[in-house]
């Protein structure tokens, strides 16, 4: 932490990169002066509790992260930041209710399913409800889609190019079972022999942005027993399970299991990265022009630097105009849980998202992550527009489909 | 904490939102990006509309509340450090780009716009913001005001003062005033105000409105890296290309150390050696390619060891990347640092060079150099570590040989980054007692209370909480005295 | 009326302080600025002239005030080099009446004008204070910047004494070309194609129908759109032929021809006979509603339309087109009570230098 800190020299630079700071237009909302708060808390020259709303304020968006000159690991940082402070911090009560529903259902689809069902009973009740409360309640869509298992092992067609295992995600099972479906069945279309192994779940990296590190590491131990050793990667379709489980190395720092942490980070990829490795067996592509903007998750563009790898796949497909729109790198306001912790930010980030890709004029939203999907349909349902948001998964899988 | 009286003032302008006067609200403000100082403000208040700023400063003239201006706080020279319990006035919700009118060649922005955004705006029509400071991704326009700043490319075209037509501006006593129009001659009739109120630090008021010229973006770049196994030859290069009679858009050196920090930030694939020349031609196509032939054979007569010619805009990206992102980057290397800005003659840059390699041996303290070689100014990063004790003080020392240096030279102090609060010991060394006192005299006739930036550019005046100070090197020197 | 000619900083210094009200000249090439100056001693700086500091590497060069800029000019040339803000009267003028009145001619197009290359000045005041401001070198960054205020300053603040100027390398051929157009705005639409293409002019003027010698006498003639390119023997003519394409190409060009390149030619002022001469700042948007009220006077739009010049024998006339578009207007030649003619200029700020320098008024 303390390198991190002084690595900074409160140059700026990563000020413009912060969707906060753009926002909101103060330095206490800006990596820089976050950074600086958390100096000042360890310095004790600050007391954590009131450094803790702007800290809460970090989308953890990690755009800030490339944009710094001189090597700040923010991430690291603001992690290490949070789950020290997580154990120390008294919450007024209803933030506690909400974190503690947090840490116990979203982990868990069969949980989260009926908290969504018995939710969308009291949807009625949402305007008494605190704004926490609400937001989370406006995450689910009026009617779950309904599940679409996927056999365990799905053999390659034709010739088989490689073995993968896919990391089944959480709320992305429940909320939208057809990405991994269009993925399981792209990926075996390309060659690539699919597991899905029964027993794996979350990741564990929800918990770990809100700061809740022992439940993430706890969770995050199931995984490592589920799946087959002998698999060329863990296939992930939700950018922000991979970034999170690059994070494993932090979590896991000099706690049992550490090794097998990081062996087991080091074989997940995103499913794009790989695909576009792998590159695609001849996509048939769409009968006319379908105009399509790639919205960037930050999980992928800042933490893990990919930004040539989804738009090289979506360049293969034939008749699909990839358009490029303003402020590309800035997070939509999806990050993680931050739509319920912070929902007004959120909301005004997911609509300077809207505004700049509807400026463009597509037909079809692509991105490839659960949350922006998420955030980006909820900004369109508000403007009563019923433009499609897909998966890239979901993309690839009709314009390969003949 | 501010006296309640202001406060309840201030409030009368401001919600609750925008008067910041919390601690956990201040902090972040304490310094800009030079962190040896730091300062807590009394309040920090975020106007969104000129009305609020004109009002502001009109309270504080009443008040003789002392504030200072602040746009995205990057000034290396500590020029918008807060004021102790004075005001700092944050610009950077001013951020509205009123105009862009390609076909006069001219923007309209306000003064928390930041740099690069102007050019993006421009872009689509071919045009661009020419000014390019290393922080252009972040810092305003207001403070590149304040310091006159430059860039890579002020080579050809100049820095800010040279591309601002007209201002509004409201004077330190609560005056509201515009000079300048929107014809590219600028103020044109009567005395230039624009050139007078650029590069006033802050001290006069502060800008509301900007109106800048664009030029067209360059139908051709070509841009040439050169390698070179000492310094000096680096340096002698810059003479040949001079004397040549050629023009270049930006000429800029690094050496070893500024390389390795460039290198671990960005990966730009600089070649290993003790010196990187970089050249970069721009303009019509035809003429650039025949300039460039001549460039390259000079280049070729001036012993470097490796010659590269980006053959594309991502490698001329890239090989620009790495330049400005060096002074960030060597807090890769270093916990702290000291960014010094002095000029010399173009044709003693070989000589100043070897002077501060005398200096670091004789301080045992690393330094980086990274300058603007085309106009002879320097940029040396005094690296140092703040928790060993002296080391601070020894940075200062070396950094005060290198400034009287620049002076012996017959250089200046600053090119682009100011006096503010860094350098104010040492405008003496610059000008005389009289000049200083004129000086000082303007000042007081725009600002009897001297309430915009306080402490700034005048030596002595009352010192925000610093962390340093041993005897003055120029004191020591007999240059300068501050009896 | 008297007359002095300091040969030295302390005399002229002795002067100020000896005198009420002083005026100073540097050749008295634009007789305008000195009207209404009865009764103040007149100063004439020619005799504190001279060179005193060139250095072509470093592309600097510091002279006397009272320097003619012809000598300058000569002493840059050889080196290859110039000034490239183009001196206005580059035959008549001083290098201190030049700054003080901030004239440029056409060539100023290309890098900018008197305020972009003056790197500082030795100076008198009103309080006979001899001092420094600015620096020597091309790039500085400390104290105010009074050397760039005193450009355009009249003497009314200071009087210069000695100039630092940076300089360019220059280049050395040239080819003119003029471009005929029926209408103003159809010209004007060439100038903003000019402005957002990436073709680097070295002058470019528009001359109206009664003004160039070619279109004199013609009662229908064209708008002349004068464009000079500058560079090295071997891409100069492939440059100009792609230049003339693309202005033929989009823009209502009717006709193009070479024109021989002189100094007459881009002598803005050359054919601006008229008791009056004046110079206004104007953006080029507002030319049509200018040329409109003036349109039977000599006249040239000069710097891409930037700067208006003007020749008239009814200075009152001139006086109200300029207040109607509210532009300002500064009388070069001709009889006037004020150099300045049409909107004042907000002077809040220079009031205030004005208090510092020359508390008693004593410059005029
Ligand atoms: C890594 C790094 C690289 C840099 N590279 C360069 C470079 O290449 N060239 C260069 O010239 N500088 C450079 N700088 C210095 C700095 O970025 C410039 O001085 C910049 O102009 C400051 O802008 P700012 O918005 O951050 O101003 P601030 O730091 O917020 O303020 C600077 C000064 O401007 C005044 N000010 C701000 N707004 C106004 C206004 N509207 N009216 C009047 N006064 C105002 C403030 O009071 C203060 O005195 C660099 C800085 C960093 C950290
Ligand atoms: S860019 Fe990096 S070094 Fe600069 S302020 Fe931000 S975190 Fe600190
Ligand atoms: S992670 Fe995102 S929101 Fe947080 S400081 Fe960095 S850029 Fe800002």
């Amino acid at each position: 932490m303390a390198t991190a800190i002084e690595k900074c020299v409160h140059c700026g630079f990563c000020l413009a990169a912060c969707p906060t700071y753009n926002l909101l237009g103060e330095e206490m909302d800006s990596p820089r002066g976050r950074i600086y708060l958390m100096k000042n808390v360890l310095e004790e020259r600050l007391s954590a509790d009131d450094a803790q709303p702007y800290i809460d304020r970090c989308l953890g968006c990690m755009a800030c992260v490339p944009a710094c000159p001189s090597g700040v690991e923010y991430g690291d940082l603001l992690v290490s930041y949070r789950a020290l402070q997580e154990d120390q911090r008294r919450r007024p009560p209803l933030d506690a209710l909400a974190r503690k529903l947090v840490i116990e259902t979203l982990p868990y689809p069969r949980r989260f399913r009926l908290a969504a069902q018995t939710g969308k009973l009291s949807k009625a009740l949402t305007a008494a409800l605190p704004d926490a409360f609400a937001a989370m309640l406006n995450l689910l869509p009026a009617k779950l889609p309904p599940a679409l298992p996927i056999p365990p092992v799905m053999p390659a067609k034709g010739a088989r190019r490689g073995k993968v295992a896919l990391l089944p995600g959480c709320v992305q099972q429940v909320l939208a079972p057809e990405i991994n479906y269009a993925a399981a069945q792209l990926l075996a279309a390309n060659g690539v022999e699919v597991h899905n192994p029964p027993g794996a779940g979350c990741c564990g990296s929800i918990l770990l942005h809100i700061g809740a590190e022992r439940q993430a590491r706890d969770i995050a131990r199931r995984n490592f027993t589920q799946f087959p050793a002998d698999v060329d990667a863990i296939i992930t379709t939700a950018a922000g399970c991979g970034s999170g489980i690059n994070d494993y190395e932090l979590l896991f720092k000099s706690q049992p299991d550490a090794e097998r942490a990081t062996e087991f980070s080091q074989k997940v990829m995103d499913f794009s990265a790989y695909l576009a490795e792998l590159g695609l067996r001849q996509p048939a592509g769409f009968e006319e022009e379908r105009r399509v903007v790639y919205q960037d998750a930050c999980h992928l563009l800042h933490a893990q630097s990919q930004h040539a790898e989804p738009r090289a796949l979506l360049n293969q497909i034939p008749n699909l105009r990839l358009l490029e729109i303003a402020d590309a790198g800035m997070c939509c306001g999806s990050a993680g849980a931050y739509n319920i912790d912070q929902p007004a930010i959120a909301a005004q980030l997911g609509q300077r998202k809207i505004e700049s890709i509807l400026a463009v004029q597509p037909d079809v939203i692509v991105s490839a992550n659960i949350g922006c999907i998420t955030q980006l349909r909820q900004q369109l349902d508000r403007l009563g527009n019923p433009l499609p948001v897909l998966h890239i998964a979901e993309i690839l899988h009709q314009a390969c489909a003949d | 904490m501010m006296n309640r009286g202001i406060l309840q003032a201030l409030q009368k302008i401001y919600p609750a939102d925008r008067l910041l006067t919390r601690d956990v609200e201040l902090l972040p403000y304490e310094s800009d990006a030079l962190t040896a100082f730091n300062a807590k403000p009394g309040a920090v208040v975020l106007p969104v509309n000129e009305e609020e700023i004109i009002d502001t400063v009109r309270l504080c003239h009443q008040l003789a509340l002392p504030f200072v201006a602040r746009g995205s706080g990057t000034s290396l020279s500590g020029g918008s450090l807060p004021i102790p319990e004075g005001l700092t006035i944050g610009l950077n919700r001013l951020n509205r780009i009123k105009k862009i009118d390609p076909l006069q060649r001219i923007a309209v922005v306000e003064p928390g716009v930041i740099n690069l955004h102007i050019t993006e705006a421009a872009q689509p029509y071919g045009l661009y913001y020419a000014p390019d400071p290393s922080s252009q991704s972040i810092c305003t326009i207001g403070g590149n005001i304040a310091f006159n700043s430059g860039g890579a490319h002020c080579l050809k075209y100049g820095m800010t003062s040279n591309h601002v037509l007209a201002m509004k501006v409201v004077l330190a006593d609560g005056t509201v005033t515009r000079f300048g129009g929107e014809s590219v001659d600028g103020v044109g009739i009567g005395p230039d105000l624009v050139g007078l109120f650029v590069g006033s630090e802050g001290l006069f008021g502060i800008a509301l409105e900007i109106t800048v010229r664009l030029m067209p973006q360059p139908e051709l770049y070509q841009t040439v890296l050169a390698a070179y196994d000492d310094l000096g030859r680096a340096g002698d290069a810059v003479s040949m290309v001079v004397a040549s009679g050629l023009l270049p858009g930006a000429m800029e050196i690094m050496d070893r150390l500024a390389i390795k920090a460039a290198e671990a930030s960005v990966s730009a694939g600089y070649p290993d050696a003790e010196a990187l020349l970089i050249v970069e031609l721009e303009g019509e196509a035809l003429q650039v390619e025949a300039e460039f032939e001549q460039l390259l054979g000079i280049i070729e007569k001036s012993s470097a060891i490796e010659v590269r010619v980006a053959q594309n805009e991502e490698e001329r990206t890239r090989i620009w990347k790495g330049r400005k992102g060096a002074f960030s980057a060597v807090g890769r290397l270093s916990p702290d640092y000291i960014v010094q800005d002095g000029v010399v003659p173009r044709s003693r840059l070989g000589e100043a060079l070897v002077e501060i390699g005398a200096l670091k041996d004789k301080y045992q303290l690393d330094v980086a150099n990274v300058f603007h070689a085309g106009d002879g100014n320097l940029h040396p990063l005094i690296l140092y570590d703040g928790r060993e004790a002296g080391a601070l003080e020894r940075a200062e020392a070396l950094a005060g040989e290198i400034l009287a240096l620049c002076i012996s030279l017959g250089g200046s102090i600053t090119g682009e980054h100011g006096i503010g609060m860094e350098k104010r010991d040492y405008l003496p060394a610059m000008f005389s007692e009289e000049e200083i006192d004129i000086m000082e005299g303007l000042r007081r006739a725009i600002d009897p209370n001297e309430i915009a930036n306080r402490g700034k550019m005048f030596p002595g005046g009352e010192a925000p909480a610093l962390s340093q100070h041993g005897v003055h090197p120029l004191e020591r020197a007999g240059l300068i005295s501050r009896e | 009326m008297t007359m002095y000619a300091p040969r030295s900083v302390t005399e002229l210094q002795a002067l100020v302080l000896d005198s009420e009200r002083i005026h100073v000249i540097g050749n008295g090439s634009k007789p305008a600025l000195h009207c209404a100056v009865n009764g103040a001693a007149i100063v004439d700086l020619s005799g504190m002239s001279g060179i005193i500091e060139y250095q072509p590497a470093e592309y600097t060069a510091t002279v006397r005030a009272g320097a003619p800029v012809r000598e300058l000019s000569a002493a840059l040339r050889e080196k290859g080099q110039y000034l490239p803000f183009d001196p206005l009267l580059p035959e008549a003028a001083t290098i201190g009446g030049t700054v003080a009145s901030n004239l440029s001619g056409s060539r100023r197009f290309r890098y900018g004008g008197v305020r972009d290359f003056i790197l500082g000045a030795q100076v008198v005041d009103g309080e006979g204070r001899a001092f420094g401001v600015g620096g020597k070198v091309v790039k500085n960054s400390a104290g105010f910047d009074l050397s760039k205020f005193l450009v355009g300053s009249m003497g009314k603040y200071a009087i210069m004494t000695e100039l630092t100027f940076k300089v360019f390398p220059d280049v050395p051929r040239f080819r003119s070309l003029g471009f005929h157009y029926e209408e103003l705005e159809e010209a004007l639409s060439a100038i903003y194609f000019i402005n957002q293409s990436a073709y680097e002019l070295d002058a470019l003027d528009l001359a109206p129908p009664s003004v160039h010698p070619i279109n004199r006498g013609k009662k229908n003639g064209n708008w002349m759109l004068l464009a000079r390119l500058a560079g090295f023997d071997d891409t100069l003519p492939r440059r100009v032929e792609r230049f003339t394409a693309a202005m033929t190409r989009d823009t209502a060009t009717i006709r193009v021809e070479e024109l021989h390149d002189s100094a007459a030619l881009w002598n803005p002022l050359a054919d601006l006979t008229g008791e009056f001469l004046v110079k206004v700042v104007i953006p080029p948007k507002q030319l049509p509603a200018f040329d409109a009220l003036i349109a039977h006077n000599r006249r040239r739009y000069s710097v891409g339309g930037n700067i208006a010049w003007a020749a008239t024998d009814d200075i009152a006339q001139l006086d109200t087109a300029l207040t109607s578009c509210g532009l300002t207007g500064l009388c070069l030649s001709g009889a006037v009570d004020s150099a300045l003619i049409g909107v004042p200029i907000d002077n809040a700020l220079a009031e205030r230098v004005k208090q510092v320098l020359d508390p008693l008024g004593k410059l005029v």
